[in-house]
C-alpha cells in the first residue's frame, strides 16, 4: 500500500523532472547540429558579423542567432563572435536562456556590437520581508517562504491562510470547516510543544495580530466549531505579498513570540503613474465535494431489526407499548428513503465578490484606495448567509530629498454571519433513511407526532455575528546621515465582535411544551480586543571597500487588552421579542471578562557581508511579557546565520550551468508565551451566578508563579541553487527544532481540585525535517511560457526526552523517541467467528482488556510528506493554473464514530458486512441497538482500536484557473481579464470519510469552488 | 535661481523640523523604556478576578466563597438531583428509559471505568472539597475576620468536607481523604482506608458542631448549621453501626424539629421538618431539578420511572403513593409509567414553591428506630417506625423482633425515603443486603458491583491510587 502511494506521487515528479531537463536540453543543445548543415548551404547571401556581449560587456558563448521565418543560424564562439550570410531585409533573431530573446534588422549594417538584457529571475531584485527589516532572496540567511498576490489572487478562498494552503514547503494548513466564516489551522514545522497552541505570530503591515478567536462555545460551537478566524477580515485580494518566517534566523528577532513561526503579511500599496481603475467580480459555485455512501432504507431497517433482536428486545417490537423506543421501525413511513445528504448539505454555496480600487500618484506620493463586498450563502437549507464589507487604503510618501518617508495603511472590515445555530452535517449523515418529511402538507415543520427532532428547526434558531476589524500602522522613516536612519513604526488594531444565538421554544418538539416564557432564550457575545504597538529603531548602512554592514537596533511597547461579556437573557412573553435582549425578563451574565497583556522587547541585528559573498547575521531580543510572574518576565533569545554565495568564487563566477549557488545556516533559540493571561496569579472569579441572594465567587486557578519562558532551539542548513541562469531555482533546507522548558497545563489529579497547573515540563520535542522548494521556467518563449513549481516537506517529530514519563501525567499519551501526535491504541484481532465480538491482543496477558496495560499499538497522526505541484501555461492571451496538493498521512475513519452497527441512525455501508451467525467471518461485530451491556465493551473498546485509523493520503486538485486576457484591440483603452477558477475539484484518495484533511462527522468538509470572475483595469 | 533655492532649504529645515520632533520622540520613548521595562510588563489583575489572598480580607467574599459551594452542590454532582436518578436506577428505584451509554450502564449494572457518571461524581467533589479547604486555610490565615465569622464559615466549610468524602467514600470505597490545598501533595496521594475516612469525617463533623452554633443562619434553612451537622453525624453513625451515637444524635434533631402531618405539605419551602435544603435560582430556575427531571409529561420524555419492585412496595392504603407517585398514560393507552412526584412544580414556574430538600426529619426518626432496635430497644423503635408509617395513614408496624423491625424499617425507608439522595442504594449497600436483593432485578450484578470504579483517567494521572476496586 504504502508502495503504490510512493509511487502515485514520486511517479508523476519523476515524469515531471524528465521532462523539464528533457526540454532544456533540447532547446540548448539540440538544434546546432541542423542549423550548423545549413550554414554551408546558403552561401549566396552576404556576409554579416558580430559579438554578443552581456550587460558586463563579456562576449557570451554559444548564443543563437537565426533568421526569422527560415532555418538558417548560426552561434557565437568563445569570443562571443558570429557570422552568418543575410539579406538585407531579413530580421536576426538572438536568443540564449537567461538572455532577452532580440530581433534586429540586418539592413545595410555588416558589422554589429550587440549587447543582450538579461532575462534571469534576478534574486537580488527580489525583496523578501522578513520583518523588520527587507532582505534580497539572493543575500537572506534565513528561510523565509513567500506567495504573492499572484497565487492569492488565484484562489476562490475568503481567508490569507486558505490562499497558501499547499504552496509553501514546511507549512501545513488545514481548513476546519466549510461553513462560512470559519477558521483555518496552521502548523509550521511541525508540532513543537506538548500541550500548547501551533498558531505563529500573524504580524499584518508590521503590527501583530491577536489571531486567537474570540468566539464563545456558548454562542457559536454548533457552526464555526467556536473557532472564528479573526483574518476573515482581511480580504486576500488586498493582500500583496504573505511571508512565512521558519527558521532561527528568521525569527530570533521576534523572540519570545516566534517558536511556532511568524506569518508576514503586507498589503497592497498604490503605484506611481496614471491613476489606474481596477475592478473585480467574482462568482463562485461551491457544493460538497464528497457524499458519503450511506445504507438505504431497506439495509438500515434490516440492520436495526437484527440488532434489536440481538439485543433480546425482538418481542417487545411486536408490542405496540414500546414504539417510542424505535419509532424507525414501527411507526415511520417502512418504504420511505430520504437522501439526508442531500437535503441537508447538498445546496449550492454561492459566493458573489466585487472589488473596486483606485491607485495612482506621482513619484513623492502614491496612493490606494479599494473597497470590496462579498456575499457568501451555504449548502444547507434556508437563507443563511456571509457578507462582508471591506475597506484598504495605503498612503505612501517620501520627501523630494528621499530622505524622510511615510507609509500609511488602514484596513477596515465588517463581516455579517447569519448561520444556523448548528451544522447540519452529523444530521446529514446520520438520520435514518426512512426518518419522515420536513415539512407537512401546510408547510409547518413535520413533528411526526413527536417522534423525532426535525433537522430543520435549528434553522429558525439563528446565529448571527457581526464582527468589525480596524486595522491601522504607520511606518515613518528618516535618513538622518547617508548611513543613518531613524524608524519608528506604530500600530493600532481593534477586532470586535458582536454575535448571539437564539433558541426558540418553536425549535423544539412541541411535545416538550415549552413556551417561549420558560424556553425561548438569547445569548449573547460582545467581545473585543485592543492593541497597540510602539516600536522605534535605528538603522545603520556602512560601507567600507568590500565590508557591508547593516545594523538594527530597536525596542517594541505592546500592549494588548482583550474583554469579553456572555449575556443569556431568557423569559420572553413571545419569540418576536427575543431577538431585543432587553425584552427578557431574566439575565444572566454568563461570563464577564478582562484581561491585560504587555509585552516589551528590545531587540537588534547585524548583518555583515563580505565580498559579495560571505554574509553573517545576527539577531538578538530580550523580551519582557507580563504573563509570567514577577521575577520570570524576561527573557534572551537570539540567533546567527551565515550564507555563502559560492556561486560568487572565481572558479564558478561563469559557470554556464551552475548560475547561482548558495549554503547557509543557522542557530538560534525562540521562545514562546502563548499560555494565556494571567496565569500565575491564584484567583477566585466571578461566574455571574449567585446562591441565596450572594454573589459566586468560584477558586478559578491555582498558582505556580515560577513559571519560565518555553525554550525553542532551531538549527538549520539549506543550500539554494540556480541553474540556466535562474530558470530553475532549487531550494533544499534541512531543519531540526528542539522544544524544551515546555510550558503546558500539567493535568492535575482530580483530587487536587482542577483539572491542570501550568508549569515549565522538562520534557524534549525535537522536529526534524527535509524540504525542498523548485521553481522551473521550462519554456520561455515569445507566446507561449510554462513554469512549474513544486515543493515538498518530509517532517518528522520525536519525543526526545521525558524525564520520569511512566510516572507521570501523560504515561498513557506519549511515548519517548516517537513523536507527540501518537495515538495509543488497543491492537484489534478482528470479530471472533463464534461471539461475534471484537478480540483484541492482550499484550500483558493478564486474560482482560484493560485501557491502561492493552493500549500498545502507536498509529501517528501527523503526516509523513505532503507539498504541491504546480503549473503554469501561457499561450498568448491565455492562461491556465493547475496546482496539485498531495499529503500521505493517516486519519480516524467512520469507525471511530460508529463501531458496531444497529444504532438509531444511517451510517455506512460497510456495516452490512457485519457479524451475523456463529462461522461468520466478517470485518464488523454482531449488530446491536446498544441496549446488550454485554456487547458495550467490545464496542467502546474497538473506537480506541487501530482500526479505526486508515490510510487518509490524497492527491487534490487544489486549484485550476484558466484566464484570458482580452486583446487591447478589442477593450481599446480596457484591459479585461476574464477567468474560470475551480478549488478543490478532485481528490484521489482512499478514504472513506468526509475529507481526508478534515475527518470529522460533525463539521461540513470544505466545499468544492467553482468560480468566474472578470477584471477590468482603464 | 533664488527662489528655488530658497525653497529647497525651506524644504530641509521642514524636515529637519520632522527630524527633531521624531527622534525626540523616540528618544523620550526609550529612555522611558530603559527606566520602566519592567514596570511595564507587570500589569494589574483582571477586573473579573481576585487574587485568593485578597477574598479572605473581607467577611462578604468568604461568604460568596461558600456560596459558590452551595451552588454547585444544588447544580451538580453528588449532592444533587444527580443523585437522586442516577443511584435510583443502579438500585431498584427506577428503571431507565433512554439509551444515554453511560447512563444505561448504571441501569444495567456494566458500569465501567471509563463511564462519565463515575468520572463526573468523583471530579465535582473533589473540586468542591478544594473550594472548602481553601476556605479552611483562608479563614485561618485571614487578620480582617473576627473569631465569630471565622468559626462561622469554617464550620461550614468543614461539614462540606466532612459530608462530600462520606457520599464519595459510600461510592466508591477507600478514597484520599484531602485536608489541604496543596497540590503538590494532593496529585499524588494515596487512598484512605474507609474506617480512618470515616474517623476524619467524624472528627470534622465534630468540630463543625463546636463551631456553627444552633441558630438557624436563613430563616429558610439553605446553609447548614448546627442541626444539618448533627443530620449528617447521626446517619454517619447509623452506617459505621455506632447505634449509641446514632440514637442519642438522631434524638437532637427528633427535639428541634417537627415532622409536617400533611404528606403534601412535606416538600415545600416551608416544610417544617426540613433540616437543609438547597434554594434555586431566584432568576429563572425557581423551583427544583427534581421535579423537572422525574415529573414524565410526555413518552418519549424524562426517561425515569418507579420500578415494578418500587410500585409494589407500598402497601395498599400507603397515603405516599397517592401523595408522593405521579403517573403518566400515553394518548393510546398503551403505557403507563409511574415517577416519584414529591416535587411538583417545575423548574419554570411562576411562583418559587418547592426548594431540593438535603435533610429531612423522617430519616431522623428511621436512624432512630434502627438504632434502638439494634440495641434491642423494640417499643422505642417500633414508635419511631409508627410516627412515620401513622403520617403515611397505615397501621403501627406488625414487626415484633428484632429482625423483623429491622426489616420493616429497611422497607420504610425505600418507601419514605425513594428518590431523594439514593439512599435506597446505599441502605442495601451497607445493611449488606444489596446482593439478595438486586441479584434478582439486575441480571449483571456481581458483588463487586457494591462500589464503583476509581475513574480510569484519574489512575493514569495519579498511580498511587493503585489498586483498582475488584471487579473493574
Amino acid at each position: 500500500m504504502k508502495k503504490t502511494f510512493v509511487n502515485k506521487v514520486v511517479g508523476p515528479l519523476i515524469y515531471v523532472l524528465c521532462v523539464t531537463i528533457a526540454l532544456k536540453s533540447f532547446s540548448i543543445w539540440s538544434s546546432p547540429l541542423t542549423n550548423s548543415l545549413k550554414v554551408n548551404l546558403v552561401q549566396q547571401k552576404y556576409k554579416i558579423s558580430g559579438q554578443i556581449l552581456d550587460s558586463n560587456r563579456i562576449p557570451i558563448l554559444g548564443v543563437n542567432i537565426h533568421i526569422k521565418a527560415s532555418q538558417q543560424g548560426t552561434y557565437t564562439n568563445e569570443d562571443g563572435a558570429f557570422s552568418i550570410a543575410a539579406e538585407p531585409s531579413d530580421i536576426l533573431v538572438i536568443s540564449f536562456l537567461g538572455f532577452k530573446t532580440l530581433e534586429i534588422e540586418v539592413g545595410l549594417k555588416k558589422q554589429f556590437t550587440i549587447t543582450l538584457e538579461d532575462d534571469i529571475t534576478a534574486l537580488d531584485v527580489v525583496n523578501i520581508n522578513a520583518g523588520y527589516y527587507a532582505v534580497s532572496e539572493k543575500e537572506r540567511t534565513g528561510n523565509i517562504a513567500k506567495v504573492d498576490s499572484k497565487i492569492i489572487e488565484k484562489q476562490p478562498v475568503n481567508n490569507p491562510l486558505g490562499a497558501m494552503q499547499g504552496y509553501m514547503s514546511g507549512v501545513d494548513i488545514i481548513q476546519d470547516t466549510g461553513v462560512p466564516g470559519g477558521g483555518y489551522n496552521i502548523q509550521i514545522r511541525g508540532k513543537n510543544f506538548i500541550n500548547g497552541s501551533t498558531e505563529p505570530l500573524y504580524i499584518v503591515d508590521g503590527v501583530p495580530f491577536g489571531s486567537e478567536s474570540l468566539g464563545v462555545s456558548e454562542v457559536s460551537a454548533g457552526i464555526n466549531n467556536g473557532n472564528i478566524s479573526p483574518l476573515n477580515a482581511l480580504s486576500p485580494t488586498d493582500i500583496d505579498s504573505i511571508e512565512v518566517l521558519k527558521d532561527a534566523d528568521a525569527t530570533a528577532i521576534y523572540g519570545a513570540r516566534g517558536a511556532n513561526g511568524v506569518v508576514l503579511i503586507t498589503t497592497k500599496r498604490g503605484e506611481a503613474g496614471t491613476t489606474q481603475f481596477k475592478m473585480n467580480l467574482t462568482s463562485s459555485l461551491g457544493q460538497v465535494s464528497h457524499f458519503l455512501d450511506l445504507m438505504n432504507t431497506s439495509e438500515y431497517l434490516e440492520l436495526r431489526r437484527e440488532a434489536v433482536t440481538n439485543d433480546g428486545y425482538g418481542a417487545l417490537l411486536e408490542s405496540s407499548a414500546f414504539d417510542f423506543v424505535w419509532p424507525d421501525l414501527k411507526t415511520w413511513d417502512q418504504d420511505r428513503y430520504t437522501n439526508w445528504q442531500k437535503e441537508l448539505i447538498g445546496g449550492t454555496a454561492f459566493r458573489n465578490t466585487a472589488q473596486l480600487s483606485v491607485s495612482g500618484g506621482s513619484e513623492q506620493t502614491q496612493f490606494l484606495i479599494s473597497g470590496a463586498y462579498q456575499k457568501e450563502t451555504t449548502v444547507f437549507p434556508g437563507d443563511a448567509n456571509y457578507k462582508k464589507y471591506s475597506i484598504h487604503s495605503n498612503l505612501n510618501h517620501s520627501s523630494n530629498n528621499e530622505r524622510f518617508r511615510i507609509n500609511m495603511s488602514a484596513n477596515y472590515a465588517i463581516e455579517h454571519n447569519q448561520m444556523p445555530r448548528t451544522d447540519l452535517t452529523n444530521m446529514a449523515y446520520s438520520l435514518s433513511p426512512n426518518a419522515p418529511e420536513l415539512y407537512t402538507q401546510d408547510g409547518e415543520l413535520n413533528w411526526e407526532n413527536n417522534t423525532w427532532d426535525n433537522p430543520l428547526a435549528v434553522l429558525d434558531d439563528d446565529y448571527y455575528a457581526e464582527i468589525n476589524t480596524l486595522m491601522t500602522n504607520i511606518n515613518l522613516s528618516y535618513l538622518v546621515l547617508p548611513s543613518l536612519k531613524v524608524l519608528g513604526n506604530l500600530g493600532y488594531n481593534n477586532y470586535q465582535i458582536a454575535s448571539y444565538k437564539l433558541l426558540l421554544n418553536t425549535s423544539r418538539n412541541p411535545s416538550f411544551g415549552f413556551t417561549p416564557e420558560g424556553y425561548s432564550s438569547i445569548t449573547t457575545n460582545d467581545s473585543s480586543r485592543d492593541s497597540w504597538i510602539i516600536e522605534p529603531q535605528l538603522q545603520w548602512v556602512k560601507q567600507w571597500g568590500n565590508i557591508n554592514l547593516d545594523v538594527l537596533i530597536g525596542t517594541t511597547f505592546q500592549s494588548q487588552t482583550t474583554d469579553q461579556l456572555v449575556i443569556k437573557g431568557t423569559g420572553f412573553p413571545n419569540n418576536s421579542l427575543v431577538n431585543n435582549i432587553a425584552a427578557a425578563s431574566e439575565l444572566e451574565i454568563r461570563n464577564s471578562s478582562n484581561s491585560e497583556y504587555n509585552y516589551q522587547a528590545f531587540f537588534g541585528r547585524i548583518n555583515l557581508k563580505l565580498k559579495d559573498r560571505y554574509i553573517i547575521n545576527l539577531t538578538g531580543r530580550r523580551d519582557g511579557s507580563s504573563r509570567f510572574g514577577p521575577g520570570k518576565q524576561f527573557g534572551n533569545f537570539g540567533a546567527v546565520g551565515v550564507a555563502w554565495l559560492f556561486t560568487e568564487e572565481a572558479v564558478l563566477k561563469s559557470n554556464a550551468v551552475l548560475s547561482f549557488g548558495k549554503l547557509r545556516g543557522s542557530y538560534g533559540t525562540t521562545g514562546s508565551d502563548n499560555i494565556g493571561d494571567y496565569k500565575f496569579l491564584s484567583t477566585y472569579s466571578v461566574t455571574g451566578n449567585d446562591y441565596d441572594g450572594t454573589l459566586v465567587l468560584e477558586p478559578s486557578g491555582i498558582s505556580n508563579p515560577f513559571f519560565g519562558w518555553e525554550v525553542n532551539n532551531k538549527l538549520e542548513i539549506g543550500l539554494e541553487l540556480g541553474f540556466f541562469k535562474n530558470r530553475m531555482l532549487l531550494n533544499t533546507a534541512w531543519y531540526q527544532n528542539q522544544s524544551s522548558n515546555q510550558l503546558v497545563g500539567i493535568p492535575l489529579a482530580a483530587t487536587t481540585g482542577f483539572s491542570s497547573l501550568t508549569g515549565n515540563f522538562d520534557a524534549t520535542v525535537q522536529n526534524t525535517g527535509l524540504e525542498f522548494d523548485m521553481h522551473v521556467q521550462n519554456i520561455q518563449g515569445e507566446n507561449f511560457q510554462w513554469t512549474t513549481s513544486f515543493n515538498m516537506s518530509l517532517p518528522k517529530s520525536k519525543l526526545l526526552e521525558f524525564p520520569n514519563l511512566e510516572n507521570s501525567v501523560f504515561a498513557s499519551k506519549y511515548v519517548v523517541g516517537q513523536p507527540i501526535t501518537i495515538q495509543k491504541l488497543f491492537n484489534a484481532l478482528g470479530v471472533d467467528p463464534d461471539t461475534g465480538m471484537y478480540q483484541f491482543e492482550d499484550y500483558n496477558n493478564d486474560g482482560a482488556i484493560s485501557s491502561l496495560e492493552d493500549r500498545q499499538w502507536i498509529e501517528d497522526l501527523a503526516p509523513e510528506f505532503y507539498g504541491g505541484l504546480g503549473n503554469t501555461f501561457s499561450y498568448k492571451n491565455l492562461s491556465l493554473d493547475v496546482f496539485f496538493q498531495f499529503k500521505k498521512q493517516k486519519s480516524y475513519n467512520e469507525l471511530k464514530q460508529q463501531a458496531a452497527p444497529g444504532l438509531m441512525n444511517n451510517a455506512s455501508v460497510s456495516f452490512l458486512n457485519r457479524w451475523q451467525e456463529p462461522g461468520n467471518q466478517t470485518p464488523l461485530m454482531i449488530a446491536t441497538s446498544g441496549f446488550d451491556f454485554n456487547l458495550i465493551p467490545s464496542r467502546d473498546n474497538y473506537r480506541l482500536s487501530n482500526r479505526t485509523i486508515s490510510d487518509a493520503s490524497y492527491i487534490r486538485l487544489r486549484n485550476i484557473t484558466l484566464n484570458y486576457s482580452v486583446p487591447k484591440a478589442l477593450t481599446q483603452k480596457l484591459a479585461l481579464n476574464v477567468y474560470v477558477q475551480g478549488q478543490n475539484l478532485w481528490t484521489l484518495t482512499k478514504f472513506k470519510g468526509p475529507d481526508p484533511d478534515q475527518p470529522s462527522y460533525i463539521i461540513l468538509p470544505p466545499l468544492r469552488q467553482i468560480a468566474l470572475g472578470a477584471q477590468i483595469h482603464f | 535661481m533664488r527662489n528655488n533655492k530658497s525653497s529647497k532649504q525651506y524644504i530641509s529645515f521642514r524636515y529637519y523640523t520632522a527630524f527633531l520632533v521624531i527622534s525626540h520622540i523616540l528618544v523620550f520613548i526609550i529612555i522611558c523604556s530603559m527606566t520602566s521595562c519592567s514596570d511595564f510588563v507587570e500589569v494589574d489583575p483582571p477586573k473579573n478576578t481576585l487574587v485568593s489572598e485578597t477574598v479572605f480580607e473581607d467577611a462578604a467574599t468568604v461568604e460568596s466563597a461558600l456560596a459558590n459551594i452551595y451552588y454547585n452542590m444544588r447544580e451538580q454532582g453528588i449532592v444533587s438531583y444527580d443523585i437522586c436518578a442516577d443511584m435510583g436506577i443502579y438500585a431498584d428505584e427506577l428503571d431507565y428509559y433512554a439509551s444515554n451509554a453511560n447512563d444505561l450502564s448504571l441501569y444495567l449494572h456494566s458500569v465501567t471505568a471509563i463511564n462519565s457518571n463515575v468520572l463526573s461524581y468523583w471530579t465535582n467533589a473533589y473540586s468542591l472539597i478544594y473550594a472548602a479547604n481553601d476556605i479552611i486555610e483562608g479563614v485561618n490565615k485571614s487578620k480582617a475576620l473576627n473569631a465569630d465569622e471565622i468559626s462561622l464559615y469554617k464550620g461550614q466549610a468543614l461539614f462540606i468536607r466532612a459530608y462530600l468524602h462520606f457520599i464519595l467514600t459510600n461510592i466508591y470505597g477507600d478514597i484520599p481523604f484531602i485536608t489541604s490545598t496543596d497540590y503538590v501533595t494532593n496529585n499524588t496521594i494515596s487512598r484512605t482506608p474507609i474506617q480512618d475516612v470515616y474517623d476524619f469525617i467524624i472528627e470534622d463533623l465534630n468540630l463543625a458542631v463546636i463551631l456553627l452554633d444552633s441558630k438557624v443562619l436563613t430563616d429558610e434553612r439553605v446553609k447548614p448549621n448546627r442541626a444539618t451537622v448533627n443530620a449528617l453525624l447521626s446517619r454517619v453513625y447509623l452506617y459505621t453501626e455506632n447505634w449509641e451515637l446514632a440514637e442519642v444524635t438522631s434524638s437532637l434533631l427528633v427535639d428541634e424539629f417537627e415532622l409536617e402531618s400533611d404528606l403534601s405539605k412535606v416538600f415545600l419551602k416551608e416544610s417544617k421538618e426540613t433540616i437543609w435544603q438547597f434554594k434555586p435560582d431566584a432568576s429563572n430556575v425557581r423551583n427544583t431539578y427534581e421535579a423537572n427531571s422525574f415529573i414524565i409529561q410526555v413518552i418519549p420524555g424524562n426517561p425515569y420511572a418507579l420500578s415494578n419492585v418500587l410500585l409494589h412496595s407500598f402497601e395498599t392504603d400507603d397515603l405516599r403513593l397517592e401523595q408522593w407517585v405521579g403517573r403518566f398514560s400515553s394518548a393510546n393507552g398503551l403505557t403507563t409509567l409511574y415517577f416519584p412526584y414529591k416535587y411538583k412544580a417545575l423548574l419554570n414556574e411562576e411562583e418559587s414553591l418547592e426548594y431540593s430538600i438535603v435533610f429531612r426529619l423522617a430519616e431522623q426518626y428511621l436512624i432512630r428506630a434502627e438504632a434502638r432496635a439494634q440495641l434491642g430497644n423494640i417499643i422505642g423503635s417500633q414508635s419511631d417506625l409508627n410516627t412515620i408509617r401513622n403520617r403515611a395513614g397505615l397501621e403501627g408496624t406488625t414487626a415484633a423482633s428484632k429482625d423483623a423491625v429491622l426489616e420493616a424499617i429497611l422497607h420504610e425507608r425505600f418507601v419514605e425515603l425513594f428518590s431523594e439522595q439514593g439512599h435506597r442504594w446505599f441502605d442495601l449497600k451497607r445493611t449488606g443486603k444489596a446482593g439478595i436483593i438486586l441479584g434478582s432485578v439486575k441480571p449483571n450484578w456481581n458483588p463487586t458491583n457494591v462500589l464503583w470504579p476509581i475513574p480510569e483517567s484519574e489512575l493514569e494521572l495519579n498511580l498511587n491510587l493503585f489498586p483498582q476496586n475488584s471487579g473493574y
